[in-house]
């Protein structure tokens, strides 16, 4: 946790940032449902890829995964594929911009892991 | 053969929702539902199950949206109505929800406010919302909602003691501020309930997604 101090109006605060917005992690269900669209699929398609790829660990709820299509599309990190105005079958395809995403969260992911392993790995010799 | 239910929920999310999936426990499936009646077909005993999920925070058009989305992840959906509307005519206004969703017209999203989802029991949990920011999210909505009931009751009964304001005997007033206090204490319990929800997910927020 980070904290920035502030003064308004003469009196200090305190706002407390959490590690993702500075390391500018993404979160799992943002990652998955990138992932997922490297092929175009719809909501429902989605849902199951990453089920099927996680051998069931996430399971996103219907609702979750509506919050996170339209946050992906506001930001332009994934498209509408096609011109099906119907969002029953609307598929989602990720954009450049998405992919980037996607390369920086893996690097980010490859420092924390080896991080990890460097400091598990001396634990384990002492 | 079917059977009709009058109920109404203050608790208008999970109290509903127990309910909804205790009837379908005993083999009455949601057929269709009104104001305040259920109507219910007979069906194997827990063979669906249903939550209840609440848009009353979003424009109509939004709400149609998501309710079309969640027909296509094959849900079967209903509409329901809260009844925490104030309104002049055939336009409402929703203190409690975001941007254009704060103006319900008739027709359209108002006595909308929630979807009743049903899908046949599988096994798997019947979670709408899994992150735990989401969750979050969507409980804070539905505080909001109940927060506003409770300041809008509080607006009333600090009306009935201004001099003049009605007509009223006072003993008439004091059987309005009993009731008003009754209908009080009913939106303080899911409100209270929610608010814990909410501090509750804002620490495992702080650990986890």
């Amino acid at each position: 946790m980070i904290y920035l101090y502030y003064s308004k109006r003469n009196k200090a605060e305190v706002i407390c940032i959490r590690d993702n917005i500075k390391g500018g992690a993404l979160t799992e269900t943002t990652l998955l449902v990138l992932l997922a669209v490297y092929q175009p699929k719809h909501g429902y398609g989605i849902m199951q890829f990453i089920e099927k790829e996680t051998s069931g660990r996430v399971i996103l709820g219907a609702g979750t995964l509506y919050g996170a299509i339209n946050a992906l599309v506001k930001k332009k990190w994934i498209i509408p594929f096609g011109d099906e105005p119907d969002s029953r079958k609307k598929e989602y395809i990720i954009t450049a911009a998405g992919k980037q995403k996607v390369e920086e969260e893996l690097k980010r992911m490859d420092e924390v892991c080896k991080l990890a392993l460097a400091i598990i790995g001396e634990e384990s010799s002492t | 053969m079917s059977k009709t239910v009058f109920r109404y929920f203050f608790d208008f999310l999970d109290g509903q929702e127990k309910w909804l999936n205790t009837m379908a426990g005993q083999g009455y499936r949601l057929k269709k539902c009104g104001r305040v009646t259920y109507t219910f077909d007979e069906c194997t005993p827990n063979e669906y199950e249903y939550t209840v999920e609440f848009v009353g925070d979003k424009a109509y058009s939004q709400a149609k949206d998501y309710r079309r989305y969640l027909e296509g992840m094959g849900l079967r959906t209903f509409t329901k109505n809260i009844n925490l509307n104030f309104s002049y005519g055939k336009v409402k206004w929703r203190p409690y929800a975001k941007g254009m969703g704060q103006i319900a017209t008739s027709p359209g999203g108002f006595n909308r406010e929630l979807l009743i989802l049903e899908k046949r029991k599988d096994g798997k949990p019947f979670e709408l919302h899994t992150d735990v920011h989401d969750k979050l999210d969507t409980y804070k909505t539905v505080r909001r909602a109940y927060v506003w009931a409770i300041f809008l009751l509080l607006g009333l009964t600090a009306m009935t003691f201004i001099p003049g304001v009605s007509s009223m005997p006072p003993a008439m007033a004091w059987v309005l501020r009993a009731i008003i206090l009754a209908f009080g204490i009913l939106f303080i319990i899911p409100a209270v309930k929610y608010s814990s929800f909410v501090n509750r997910l804002k620490e495992e927020s702080k650990t986890f997604e």
